[in-house]
């Protein structure tokens, strides 16, 4: 290990190491991880685990001792295969495009087979045997009050600025009936439709989806032993992803493999030059997108064995705009105070905004935790590739990592302190 | 002052009280509470939520730590969301 950086913290040394920080190697990392063979990393898939396989030889060939800890998520909705949809009125038969058309919801029940039924309007006419078209300002929970005895509910659903329905795996549990989203356009031709035309205008579809129980696993690298009582140093990012669908790749690249990239060269960075005593972690998350699994489960652990790190968890590396959101939780007046600092330094605006991630899990376990978001294209959809996750983004956070521990380490007196937290 | 920002550029970091960051909304979120002594929790039957994760009720309706709209609008914002 090289010696620690100066007490009053020489920016030469610090801008040194910021130098130092690689756009390509990150680049690197991101596009290895939105590859196919990982199937975009849905946590317990093949590709899931895969990627952990991966990330856990990538941090240990930095000088990190991995080791992964394994835990069981049930009901992860997978759709096994694409929707078979298609819309006829007045003998034209119109086939609707999975993932921009329709989306299976969370909310549906698994029906392979094909169902063939008219359609209708929720809370108008009688339901039996109809597709309902559910309207805008209906809830589901409301529509399944006007749905005795029908096929199926359509939702109308908005679909981003590349024209996909996104997809989510924490989300309601299934219901009785099966429910497809349908674009909100297409949702509105097929109401007017449906008003016109009575039995003239059907609508048929499967709904393939299944919840399945399966294993994540949380990957803990330990680069550095805080000194008894120190500041301890915790990066953390998810790897998960929602995973790919039959038929449409959801690669993840900018969710969260950029978060990933920017943990994992900020550690390999910090890893030889904080000084003794400064304690530094890396944990790559499974299950986030089930709900933030993977950190309460580890923050459990942690909470459990008395150790009481100092979190940074990035979640969304991908595209800044004009600033990076932070979320704290926990007694972090301190580490907020240093993440202000290092923003300054490396001129990052920062903005108090929701960063609904990994890092509630860890505030909510009473440690101090930042979550840090810099934005992101494609979310949850096929849209999310690497070509769309900006080098500079990546630079750019990771500095303000690395800059963040550079910090942290030369005053720890700051961190340590609850003057400001305790209430 | 530290000498490391005696070279920043004038752009970075918060514009206001860092600390603020401390009660962004959603924060009652189901993904996870922040610790108490910290903050003022939001009423969790508030009728409105920040735009990420909506409110608790919301969040509940959608069996999500996110209300459904809250998530869509997140998304349109470029704004992380978790599940």
């Amino acid at each position: 290990m090289s010696g620690p950086p100066a007490p009053t913290t020489a920016p030469a040394g610090l801008d040194a190491l910021l130098d130092r920080v690689s756009d390509e190697r990150m680049a690197t990392t991101v596009t290895a991880l939105a590859a196919d063979a990982f199937t975009g990393r849905r946590v317990g898939s093949p590709g899931g685990t895969a990627a952990g396989t991966w990330l856990a030889d990538l941090l240990a060939a930095t000088g990190a001792a991995v080791t992964r800890d394994t835990f069981t998520v049930g009901n992860v909705p997978q759709v096994y295969a694409p929707p078979g949809v298609s819309w006829e009125q007045g003998g034209q038969v119109v086939p609707l495009g999975f993932g921009r058309d329709v989306a299976v919801h969370l909310a549906s029940a698994d029906r392979p087979q094909p169902l063939r039924a008219p359609l209708g309007t929720a809370g108008y006419g009688d339901p039996g045997g109809r597709w309902l078209l559910v309207p805008s300002g209906m809830s589901l929970f409301d529509a399944y009050g006007h749905a005795d005895g029908a096929a199926g509910l359509l939702l109308a659903r908005g679909v981003d600025t590349d024209g996909w329905h996104y997809t989510m795996l924490a989300g309601p549990n299934p219901g009785p009936l099966p429910v497809l989203s349908i674009e909100t356009g297409l949702h509105q031709r097929m109401t007017d439709a449906a008003h016109r035309a009575d039995h003239d205008t059907t609508l048929t579809a499967t709904t393939p989806i299944r919840r399945t129980e399966v294993t994540a696993t949380n990957l803990h690298a330990r680069y550095r032993i805080a000194a008894p009582g120190g500041v301890d140093l915790l990066l953390t990012a998810h790897y998960d992803g929602v995973g790919d669908h039959p038929g449409l790749r959801q690669p993840a690249a900018a969710d969260n493999g950029s978060g990933v990239a920017v943990v994992c060269e900020a550690a390999r960075l910090l890893a030889a030059v904080l000084p003794d005593g400064i304690g530094l972690q890396v944990a790559l998350l499974d299950a986030e997108e089930t709900g933030a699994l993977g950190s309460a489960h580890h923050a459990r652990y942690l909470t459990d064995a008395g150790e009481r790190p100092l979190v940074l968890n990035v979640d969304g590396a991908g595209h800044l705009k004009t600033a990076a959101a932070v979320e704290a939780g926990g007694p972090a007046h301190g580490l907020l105070a240093v993440l202000d600092q290092a923003a300054r330094h490396v001129g990052l605006p920062l903005v108090a905004g929701p960063v609904a991630s990994d890092n509630r899990r860890y505030a909510a376990a009473g440690l101090a935790a930042v979550g840090i978001g810099a934005g992101m294209a494609g979310y949850h959809s096929p849209a999310d590739t690497p070509d769309r996750v900006e080098n500079a983004t990546l630079t750019t956070v990771c500095r303000l990592i690395v800059a963040t521990a550079w910090l942290a380490a030369a005053t720890p007196a700051t961190l340590l302190s609850l003057i400001g937290d305790e209430r | 002052m530290n000498d490391a920002t005696s070279t920043t550029p004038a752009a970075g970091g918060f514009t206001g009280d860092p600390a603020a960051a401390l009660t962004v909304a959603g924060t009652s979120g189901c993904c996870g509470n922040p610790a108490q002594a910290t903050l003022t929790l939001p009423d969790p039957a508030a009728a409105t939520g920040g735009p990420c994760c909506g409110t608790t009720a919301e969040a509940e309706q959608a069996g999500s730590c996110c209300g459904t709209t809250a998530k869509q609008q997140a998304v349109a914002t470029g704004q992380g969301c978790c599940g």
